[in-house]
Parts: C-alpha cells; sequence; structure tokens
C-alpha cells in the first residue's frame, strides 16, 4: 500500500487523514542522519525540534505489542476501541516497518547506551533516590525496585507504632536508601549489555561477587534478572523491619493469584457486569438507591473477615516489597534464600526459586 | 503586607486562600464534590475531612463539616458522582463509604491484602474501583461484600485515572496499564512508561484520546493512545531547580478549558497546555511539597496541599513542627485558558 517513496508530512506531524490510502509513507523516523545513537531507521530518536527550557521534545513512540487495527484512525475513542476489542487476533499493524521494532529498544550500540546511562546519573539524577530505572523510555526497567514516598511513610508510621525510636526509623530508611545508591553504582559501572526486555529465565552461574563479567555476546535479558537480587536485598531488610516475628525469605504465600482474603461466600451475580461486556441494565436502578437502607453483608462477616485479611494483609505486605522476583529455577546455595541479611559477596544474581517466593 | 512578614510569605506565597483547621498531619488526597463546593482531604492522621467553601465575589470562605476516621492514614479519596457520598481508602486496607450529606454513617465497602493507595467511582459501571499495592485491581458494588472483578497488575499500584470508558493504572517499575472500561477484565494495553524513574501519577485526557503521566524525575509524558497520533507524543521537564530534580506529584486538568496543572515536591504548581505546549503559568515556590491538588467541579477553584510527603524520608519530619496547609487558588483565566500555538505551522 505504501508507494515508497517521500516520508509523509503530514503523517508525521500527527495526524494523516488519507490513513492507508495515503500514497507517502507513514514513518515516524525519516531521516537516520539526525539520529545522534546512531540507530537504525527503525530506532527511536529524541528530536528536539526547537530549543526549549523545559525539554519539549517530539518523541515518536509507537506502541504496538500486540495491539489489535484500529480502524479508521480519526475515529473517536470509543469506536476505536470497540472495534478492537470485538476482533481478538488480527494484528494487522499499519506501520509494519517501524512498529514493532521502534519501541524494543535492543542496546545495539553498547557504547551509547553507557554514555546514556553516565549522562543520566549525572545530569538526571531525581532527588528521591529509592526509584527504578530505565535508560530507555519505554524500555523495561534496567534496575528495578520502586518505593514509593508513601511505601516508606507506612512502614515509618508502622514501625513507630510498634514503639521503634525515630532513630532507629531513619537508620533502616538510610539502609534502604544506600543499598539502593549501591544498585546503582554498580549499574553504572557495568550496565549488562544486551538486550532489555523481557524476563526471560536465564541460567547465571553462581557468582561469587555482586559485579559479573558478562560476555556482550549474551542475548537473554540478563539486564533486569540480575539486578533484582540487590534489591531484595533492600526491600528484605524493608520487610524485615516491618515485622519482626515474620522471617523474611519463605513466606506464606497468601497473596494467592485471585487475590482475595479466603473464606468469602461467593455472589452468585457478582459477575454479571463483566460476562455482559456492557453495562448492564440491572445496575440502572440502583443508581438512586438510598444506601442507609441498603444492607451489605452483616458486620458480623466483617469483623470474621478483617481478621483473617489482617493476618494476609500484613504478610502480603511485606511479600509484595520483597519479592516481586521473576520465578526462575536457582542453582547454587538455596539456603541464601533463608538469610535475613546478604553481606555483599553472597548476593545470589538470579531470583530465587518457587518455594522462596 | 502581612503583619507576620517572612514567615507567612514563605507558606503561602501565592496569596491563596487558606482552609481553617487543616489536618494535623499530611494530606495524602484532595477531592473536591461533583456538583457542589465540598472539599474532602484525607490525611496521615487518619482522618477524612470535609469543609464546605463558599465564595462571596473574590473572598472565599471555608467551614468545616464534618469528619470520620479510619484506622490508619488514608491515603485516598472520591466523591461519587451524586455528589452526596464520599470513598475513601488508605493503610487500613479498606474503603469506607461515606453517605455525609445525608447524613449516614461510613461504612466499609472494599477491602485489600495491602493498602489501598487508589481509588474511583465510575458511574457509567456503578461501580468502584480500587488500586492497591498488594498487585491488584477490585471493582466493586458497594452492595455486596465481594468484588465484582479482581484484576491482576504487574506490581503495586501507584497512580489511576478514569475518564470513561479510558482507565489507566500506574505501578510500580513503570508499567502504565490501560483499560477500555467497556472491557475491563483485558487489559487494553500495556506500555511501559516513556519517563525514566518511578511512575507518581498519572491524568486521562478529557477526550480520552490520552493520557499524562508524571514521575519523580520532574517530567511529565504526554502519551497518546492511537498508533497514529504516536507522532504527538512527547515529555517535558518541570519542577527543577537548577540540578535538584523534583517529583511531580500531581497532574490535573481544568474541566473546562483541558489544559492542565502539575503540582511537586519542590512546593510549586504551574499550568500547561499541552495542546500548544506552553507553560500557561508558573506559581511561586511554597515552603513545602505539594502532594495533592485538584480542581473543583467547574475549574473555578484550585485546592492544592502543602505540606511533607516524605521526599526526603522520615529525618525531614518532625512532627512536632510540621504544620498542614490547604489552600485555595482562583485560577484566572489566563492561567488555565489555552493559547494558540506558538511559533510553528502544524496541522490540527
Amino acid at each position: 500500500m505504501h508507494n515508497k517513496k517521500e516520508a509523509c508530512r503530514n503523517f508525521q506531524r500527527g495526524s494523516c487523514q488519507y490513513g492507508e490510502r495515503c500514497k507517502f509513507l507513514h514513518v515516524i523516523q525519516q531521516q537516520p542522519k539526525s539520529n545522534a545513537f546512531g540507530f537504525g531507521t527503525q530506532a527511536i530518536s529524541h528530536q528536539q525540534q526547537k530549543p526549549n527550557p523545559f525539554g519539549f521534545g517530539v518523541q515518536n513512540n509507537a506502541q504496538s505489542k500486540g495491539v489489535n487495527d484500529f480502524g479508521n484512525k480519526q475515529s473517536q475513542f470509543k469506536n476505536t476501541w470497540t472495534r478492537s476489542s470485538a476482533s481478538s487476533g488480527a494484528p494487522s499493524l499499519r506501520q509494519p516497518d517501524n512498529q514493532p521494532q521502534a519501541t524494543n529498544h535492543r542496546c545495539n550500540d553498547p557504547e551509547s547506551c553507557k554514555r546514556i546511562i553516565a549522562e543520566d546519573f549525572e545530569h538526571e539524577r531525581p532527588l528521591w533516590k529509592l526509584t527504578c530505572y530505565s535508560h530507555w523510555k519505554n524500555s523495561p526497567c534496567d534496575i528495578v525496585g520502586d518505593v514509593s514516598y508513601e511505601e516508606l511513610r507506612a512502614a515509618a508510621y508502622d514501625d513507630a507504632k510498634r514503639g521503634l525510636s525515630l532513630q532507629s526509623i531513619i537508620e533502616r530508611e538510610r539502609n534502604l536508601l544506600n543499598s539502593k545508591l549501591v544498585e546503582f553504582e554498580n549499574f553504572l559501572r557495568n550496565p549488562y549489555r544486551g538486550p532489555a526486555g523481557s524476563a526471560a529465565a536465564q541460567q547465571i552461574p553462581f557468582p561469587g561477587a555482586t559485579t559479573t563479567v558478562l560476555s556482550p555476546t549474551t542475548q537473554n535479558t540478563v539486564a533486569p534478572q540480575s539486578n533484582v537480587p540487590p534489591s531484595v536485598s533492600s526491600f528484605s531488610q524493608l520487610g524485615a523491619s516491618l515485622n519482626t516475628g515474620f522471617s523474611p525469605g519463605p513466606s506464606v504465600q497468601s497473596n494467592n493469584a485471585s487475590g482475595q482474603p479466603t473464606s468469602f461466600s461467593n455472589s452468585a451475580q457478582s459477575s454479571n457486569v463483566f460476562s455482559a461486556n456492557n453495562v448492564p441494565s440491572a445496575n440502572a436502578s440502583i443508581s438512586t438507591q438510598n444506601f442507609s437502607s441498603s444492607s451489605i453483608q452483616s458486620p458480623a462477616f466483617l469483623n470474621v473477615s478483617l481478621s483473617n485479611s489482617e493476618v494476609v494483609g500484613r504478610e502480603a505486605t511485606n511479600v509484595q516489597l520483597g519479592n516481586n522476583l521473576p520465578t526462575t529455577v536457582a542453582s547454587g546455595d538455596s539456603n541464601i534464600w533463608l538469610k535475613e541479611k546478604w553481606t555483599p559477596g553472597e548476593i545470589p544474581e538470579e531470583a530465587p526459586p518457587d518455594a522462596y517466593v | 503586607m502581612s503583619t507576620f512578614g517572612a514567615a507567612a510569605a514563605n507558606h503561602n506565597p501565592n496569596k491563596s486562600f487558606e482552609v481553617a483547621q487543616p489536618p494535623s498531619d499530611s494530606v495524602s488526597s484532595l477531592s473536591f464534590s461533583p456538583k457542589a463546593n465540598f472539599l474532602i482531604a484525607t490525611s496521615w492522621d487518619n482522618q477524612v475531612r470535609c469543609w464546605e467553601i463558599s465564595r462571596n465575589g473574590t473572598a472565599v470562605a471555608s467551614t468545616p463539616k464534618a469528619s470520620i476516621t479510619h484506622d490508619q492514614p488514608v491515603l485516598c479519596s472520591t466523591w461519587k458522582d451524586d455528589g452526596m457520598t464520599v470513598f475513601s481508602g488508605g493503610c487500613d486496607k479498606q474503603v469506607k463509604m461515606w453517605p455525609l450529606l445525608s447524613g449516614g454513617q461510613p461504612m466499609t465497602v472494599a477491602m485489600h491484602d495491602a493498602p489501598i493507595k487508589e481509588v474511583a467511582w465510575i458511574p457509567e459501571m456503578n461501580l468502584l474501583a480500587t488500586g492497591s499495592w498488594d498487585k491488584t485491581l477490585k471493582y466493586w458494588d458497594t452492595r455486596q461484600s465481594n468484588p465484582v472483578h479482581t484484576q491482576q497488575l504487574p506490581d503495586r499500584c501507584y497512580a489511576l485515572t478514569v475518564k470513561y470508558p479510558l482507565m489507566v493504572v500506574g505501578t510500580a517499575d513503570r508499567n502504565l496499564i490501560i483499560f477500555n472500561l467497556q472491557n475491563p477484565q483485558n487489559e487494553y494495553k500495556r506500555v511501559t512508561s516513556p519517563l525514566k524513574y518511578q511512575t507518581r501519577c498519572v491524568a486521562a485526557f478529557p477526550d480520552q484520546q490520552g493520557f499524562l503521566v508524571g514521575s519523580i524525575e520532574g517530567r511529565v509524558g504526554v502519551h497518546h493512545l492511537d498508533d497514529g497520533q504516536q507522532g504527538k507524543n512527547f515529555t517535558f521537564k518541570c519542577h527543577r531547580d537548577g540540578s535538584e530534580i523534583y517529583s511531580v506529584n500531581s497532574l490535573n486538568f481544568h474541566p473546562i478549558h483541558h489544559t492542565f496543572a502539575t503540582a511537586g515536591s519542590d512546593g510549586a504548581f504551574n499550568f500547561w497546555d499541552k495542546d500548544s505546549k506552553q507553560r500557561l503559568k508558573a506559581m511561586s515556590r511554597c515552603s513545602q511539597p505539594i502532594p495533592c491538588s485538584t480542581f473543583n467541579n467547574d475549574g473555578s477553584i484550585f485546592a492544592y496541599s502543602v505540606c511533607y510527603d516524605w521526599s526526603k524520608g522520615a529525618e525531614n519530619h518532625n512532627p512536632s513542627t510540621a504544620k498542614s496547609y490547604i489552600f485555595l487558588h482562583l485560577p484566572q483565566e489566563s492561567e488555565v485558558k489555552g493559547k494558540p500555538r506558538v511559533g510553528t505551522s502544524g496541522r490540527k
């Protein structure tokens, strides 16, 4: 459908009324020369169109991960969605030549990636340090293990409630901060070239030290996985202090897939909305209901479930912060997962086995 | 000038109206009623408070109305579309429904396994959506004890925005999950954030064509959903001071003009126009961060709170001297009305 002559200027500005019929190429990236990083035409480039103190720039992000055809381009949001959600398996992409690749930054040029990372760490370090990081927008994280302001604060308030002094809370936070800073340092020194991407299981021999020299030809996703263990260590510290009676490492995995507290009775009509795939008329009548007369399950029920979920919740919180890891088979000493604190030399490179997650 | 001299200017440099009897600990969320000028604030002191805001010409008055208590800090709040009921959730892992305008008592309508970070009422579905650090998003019919649906998220929920039928969930480790609420059981799209650091807040465009995402790195990403509009995506820097990079804590669209405000840990708030890619107004920095902000239903009042957001950890928190404020700013039209594009002649 594309006459491979020129790129369509309208499309590059944001929209072209001809859509598929357009006789110009609908590519986003048209000038490989202007790409400072030396990537091919399929890569994303930062195109600063005019100097702007806020750093406004046009980013060309073609998101295409398994998204279905949108139908007409100028459609309203609703129309687009109804169409695409109806068709489940027809991934006909409109711009096949650049869409699939454009978002998958593959670190083809490790040197320039290293430069990006160095520059980021030099100039773009935010004040909040307990964060994940990716050196390329829209790419998966190179460093995982987000802790948000509210999570840290909730942990501190919990600690304070249990009687910990402000000083020990501050110290716990500082330890967390330091291990995260160490993680960033290690990443800067050894960014694990290789394509960032999906966390496929990769057998990595159990190392003696945290910084492993990996061969540049490693193809699988080394980056996210290798960085996971250090974040686990920082989180097991957070987890350990959240509940002193709870042994980190092997955990009661009560946070099962359904995410629901136990022993709730199933309501027969609970899935009405979702199975019908539209807003059912049955619900229309409740919109003006006076809530003071409606009957939610009796308080007794809530009390029972509260005590259940209280316990579950607590443990789940710890589990959450400590164990958002891909499940892979671990080699080596499995007792490492039972340790409460890791010394830098023994932090395992791979994720804990299922038994410990 | 004020009699307090420098102290007053510091905590209220924008000469906004101060809400009476603010919470005793930091404010975690602010929510205006969709029907009237009732303001709800949730706080780390476990309380949900309501004020009636009244305007007499250019003067603004606030009257404390009522409050309820949770067992633990409250993190999020939202109003039901009828303007009669408030939902609040937080560290006690519950959401309480409070029919405050009819004088009713609060009752628990939702529960999670971990603190509930975000809550949203979806009138088109008559359901409450709750996002939690237990990595799930749950939909609740408030008359039933079980969620109508539980949606697994790749990580802890950090941010949520709903503009029917668009819903965007921001989670830890930079995931952004987009849902079409007409088909809520399937993720419409999963996007990795265009920003490089932790996601802090999201806001859906009023026309549902895309959303904004704010991060801790003083940057906001403007993301369009349609493949054909990806060329319009961009990011911009904000809330930075020299080499100090603060986080963007709140993104709020103006209900009429569709411009938006950002509020950050630097204590400033700004008004922006994404279509012309301009900043409309930069307000003065307050002495403490702004963790949350919101417009009222017609955009005539912008409420923001000035209090510690934990952006520097526990060591900067001094409970004995910490003060939390809630301010009301009346935006002028020039601050929130979109401006024509400057310079480039692009096609709209």
